[in-house]
């Protein structure tokens, strides 16, 4: 590969690249604010000036170049420290503050802003201009997101978002000069799905997620790598959250999965990790019909003491899992019935999967509208590799509950809706709900175990794609929850069955060691970006 | 009054010519379009305005014949050449006199351009405001349609092409060759990063070559009277003759033809009849306003692209405003950065922000409130400007402002704080 100088460092480039992206990939940070890898290339905001001191053919070039839109020619020496460069990039950052409040102690962008970290470093700290700046006001733009210009750095991110990747055409540039100003027309709201990532964009705090406005700083917040559950194209996210509250959800970049984007529903689908009220805090049996809580050792005691009853008189036993358990989940439960009780009757309702969002008009690359799915939970693929029995319109399931079965362990809430299947599965003699929150099951139960959410527990799913991906957790559960994995395994033990795995790292290393979707992954192979899965004799997912 | 050389005013200049193509092919109109379509290759055309040394008239000073050289060969995509008339620097109204009294000599240097760059369809981006250009253009273009001099086999040679009279919206910054390809694509003028050049794309994404109009009104006396009559005009490197717009406080404002080198003071003092009332000058900007200002004791130079580039200035579009001795220079100052910072597209930040905090500087002194470090903060700000912005806007808002504080200080010194 051709090779150039930026200082001192010799960085590698493919033919073409700019130097900008060269130097990211390259660990080197040259600051910048308009140039976006995910947008257009514009060279307007000039925060991004080089010095280059040989273009390859033994010649530099006068003038400082914009890093962001200067290509790379073979055997080229840049210089983003020289005292030339330098000075452009300190007077940018200079002009960028004529105009820009200064309200850091008030703006939300406050410890994640782009401008602030720059003019740290950049800038002299000091201000000679004083005047009075332009002023606009704030205003709401749509459902998701506040406008408060006074902040705006016209790098034009926005507008060509907009105009790019999502088509909508609905924010744009009006005016000129220092009163250039980005916005909707008129008062024009925006309506697409897709506004949370104007604010990520947003290099400073003009363009504020609504939902996350006031709510905390930026430097507070603990972050945590995981993958959103609110569709089967499983967007790799951050969870960000402090004294064990989810505060917001941001994307996180895989060219594979999401780019740098996600929706708004994924975004705001966090409100629920904090719901405590609804929750089932503590492990709950049914005495006299009314569920009163117990301790967990008292319940296993009782379980295995009904399943020996159960098993002696022979009988189906019936699984229904739904799909936003994890692989780890659905395989132990798989165990349970098969080595328990030698029940295959494992079901899951299957939703296809389907595009849910249209572009509004033709764009080169409408790679965004992708995101969203129909299927709103996220392991489908996961359950189909594993060969469950998934039912799009519940027959099989029907079919299988005209005997009424002995057993049921409801995971999760599948099938809650269906007044049908669970009227036949309130015939079973023990019903057993592992669960998080209140639903229809929990009514019927007789044991209700508190489990975890996805934001407390590790584990991975399958996406839409057919990429295994993990989770793993950032808050911590109720104190008296327990997870899921190791409630399996704990009925399990119960069975006489030893279960040695327990974490999800052990089970799915174990899937890995077996014929099956997962055979020759490991959980480190799987890693924070996830990775397809090939060459297995599982069913495809047809989803 | 001191006699002027003519070459693109020479019709303009007789009292009786009506301007239109009866009236233009009286004169020898079209001989050299019909010369070029019957006996010479696209490359001999380019060849012959590469020798003659022809300069670019809208600003910048480039070689026309080395632009139209950088074209590639014909291709997939169409060749455009787009004609600048927007002439939007301050000063500058020479096109506008070309375009109103002698629209066919410039439209006939352009049809000759096409031919050279292989274009079968061009355009000529008239300013908005110039309603009264917009129509002598057009009409003069529909005669040319009626004639078979536009169209399908013009003169029967089998060529072909069309010209579009597009009127711009009236900002400054679309005279910027790439911001105005922005503007005739139907989007806002901002000037485009390079590279890409134009003649790898410009308009429509397209091979494209700009040109002014003064420039391709050259076009025709070069084809017909020779590479050598033409670069015999004027001085080795700066070559032909130039139409100079002469504006501010003189007895006789106008455009002028003379040749390139012609002395600047005689311009002023022989041409333009002198400062008004017989005053005593105090300054002139001698390139449009992006130009830096010259003291009265700096103007007995040749004026010529090179000559004033090595004064430190520029000849940019022609236009020389003279200021006489009442002139309050902060005033001047003032009003220029007014102008830029009002026409500045917002684009890049050290022009977007710059033009206002030096706008607030300048008011500052004329609020005689200003003192010695205010005038080193413009000087300072305007130099950071210089050479960090994608078009030459920048430069051309950070040299005058640096050359108002440094050539005038006392100016400034009469507005400090007392």
């Amino acid at each position: 590969m051709p090779t150039f100088h930026l200082d001192d460092t010799p960085i590698e480039f493919e033919p073409g690249e700019n130097i900008l992206p060269a130097a990211l990939r390259a660990g080197i940070e040259i600051p910048h604010y308009c140039y976006h890898p995910g947008l257009q290339v514009t060279a307007q905001c000039r925060q991004c000036l080089v010095e280059v001191t040989d273009m390859g053919n033994g010649h530099g070039i006068p003038k400082l170049q914009t890093s962001c839109s200067t290509p790379i020619a073979d055997g080229m020496k840049v210089s983003a420290t020289s005292e030339k460069a330098v000075w452009g990039q300190t007077v940018v950052n200079e002009f960028l503050l004529v105009n820009h409040p200064l309200d850091c102690p008030i703006c939300d962008q406050a410890g994640e802003c782009d401008l602030q970290n720059f003019a740290f470093k950049y800038g002299s700290g000091q201000s000679e201009m004083d005047y009075e700046k332009r002023v606009y006001g704030w205003r709401e733009v749509g459902s998701f997101i506040v406008l408060e210009r006074n902040r705006c750095i016209q790098c034009s991110r926005c507008e060509r978002f907009s105009r790019d990747i999502v088509g909508s055409h609905d924010f744009g540039s009006f005016l000129r000069s220092h009163e250039l100003t980005f916005d909707t027309f008129e008062d024009a709201q925006i309506t697409h799905k897709f506004q949370g990532n104007l604010s990520d964009i947003c290099p400073v705090g003009c363009i504020m997620n609504r939902d996350w406005r006031f709510k905390k700083r930026a430097w507070m917040l603990n972050k945590t790598r995981t993958v959103c559950p609110t569709c089967s194209t499983g967007c790799n996210v951050t969870i960000e959250h402090h004294d064990n509250r989810v505060f917001r959800i941001k994307p996180r970049e895989n060219p594979e999965v999401n780019r740098w984007w996600m929706c708004d529903e994924g975004r705001l689908n966090y409100t629920y990790l904090n719901n405590r009220r609804d929750r089932i805090l503590e492990p709950l049996a049914r005495v006299k019909g009314e569920l009163r809580s117990a301790r967990w050792e008292a319940i296993y005691q009782a379980i295995g003491h009904r399943l020996q009853e159960i098993g002696a008189q022979g009988g189906q036993v019936l699984g229904l899992v739904d799909t936003h358990a994890t692989n780890e989940e659905l395989y132990l439960m798989r165990q349970l019935l098969r080595e328990g009780f030698g029940s295959e009757a494992l079901h899951f309702p299957y939703r296809l999967g389907a595009q849910q969002e249209q572009p509004p008009r033709p764009l080169a690359d409408p790679f965004i509208f992708t995101l969203i799915t129909t299927d709103k939970s996220p392991n489908t693929a996961g359950a189909l590799k594993a060969g469950l029995i998934g039912d799009s319109d519940d027959k099989r399931l029907k079919a299988a509950l005209k005997a009424p079965p002995k057993v049921a362990f409801v995971m999760g809430t599948p099938f809650v809706d269906d007044d049908g299947v669970r009227q036949a599965v309130a015939k079973a003699e023990l019903i057993v709900h592992i669960g998080t929150f209140r639903s229809a099951w929990m009514e019927l139960a007789d044991v209700v175990l508190p489990g975890y959410t996805y934001a407390e527990k590790w584990g991975t799913f399958v996406n839409k794609a057919d990429r295994v991906q993990r989770i793993q957790p950032a808050i911590k559960p109720p104190e008296d929850a327990e997870d899921p994995l190791r409630i399996l395994a704990s009925l399990l033990e119960l069975l006489g069955n030893e279960q040695s795995h327990a974490a999800a790292r052990e089970v799915f290393d174990a899937m890995g060691q077996q014929a099956g979707p997962f055979q020759g992954l490991s959980w480190d192979a799987v890693g924070e970006l996830g990775t397809p899965l090939i060459g297995n004799g599982a069913p495809q997912a047809s989803a | 009054m001191a006699e002027e050389k003519l070459l693109v005013l020479k019709n303009i200049r007789d009292p009786g010519y009506a301007g239109d193509l009866a009236a233009y092919r009286k004169t020898g109109g079209y001989t050299a379009l019909k010369k070029v379509l019957q006996a010479m290759k696209p490359e001999e055309v380019v060849e012959a305005v590469k020798a003659s040394g022809l300069r670019g008239r809208g600003g910048a000073g480039f070689s026309c014949g080395m632009k139209w050289g950088f074209m590639p060969p014909p291709g997939d995509k169409p060749h455009y050449l787009v004609c600048n008339a927007d002439e939007s620097e301050p000063g500058t109204f020479k096109d506008h006199l070309l375009m109103v009294g002698d629209p066919h000599m410039f439209v006939e240097g352009m049809i000759i351009g096409c031919f050279a760059m292989h274009s079968r369809h061009s355009y000529i981006y008239i300013r908005g405001e110039s309603m009264y250009a917009i129509r002598r253009v057009q009409a003069a273009i529909d005669e040319l349609y009626r004639n078979h001099l536009l169209g399908k086999n013009i003169l029967g040679s089998g060529y072909d092409l069309d010209l579009t009279v597009h009127p711009g919206a009236g900002a400054y910054i679309c005279g910027e060759e790439t911001a105005m390809l922005d503007s005739l694509e139907g989007k806002r003028g901002l000037p485009r990063f390079k590279p890409p050049f134009p003649a790898q794309s410009g308009f429509d994404a397209c091979p494209t070559t700009v040109n002014n109009v003064e420039t391709l009104a050259n076009v025709p006396f070069i084809i017909n009277e020779g590479t050598e009559a033409f670069a015999a005009l004027g001085t080795p490197n700066n070559t032909g003759t130039q139409a100079v717009c002469i504006s501010g406080h003189l007895e006789r404002p106008g455009v002028y033809e003379v040749e390139m080198g012609h002395n600047l003071e005689s311009l002023i003092y022989e041409y333009a009849g002198g400062i008004r009332g017989g005053k005593l000058l105090k300054a002139v900007v001698p390139g449009g306003a992006s130009a830096d200002v010259l003291r009265a004791d700096e103007i007995d130079i040749p004026y010529d692209f090179d000559s004033l580039t090595n004064a430190g200035t520029m000849r940019g579009s022609a236009a020389v405003m003279v200021f006489d001795e009442d002139t309050d220079m902060v005033e001047v100052a003032e009003r220029t950065i007014r102008f830029f910072n009002h026409e500045s597209c917002g684009q890049c930040t050290p022009c977007r922000e710059g033009t206002f905090w030096i706008k607030n500087m300048i008011r500052q002194f004329l609020d005689d409130a200003g003192d010695e470090a205010l005038m080193q903060r413009v000087d300072r700000a305007a130099g950071n400007i210089i050479g960090t912005t994608i078009c030459a806007f920048g430069d051309a808002v950070g040299g005058p402002m640096q050359a108002f504080v440094r050539k005038f200080p006392e100016e400034f010194r009469k507005h400090f704080a007392s």
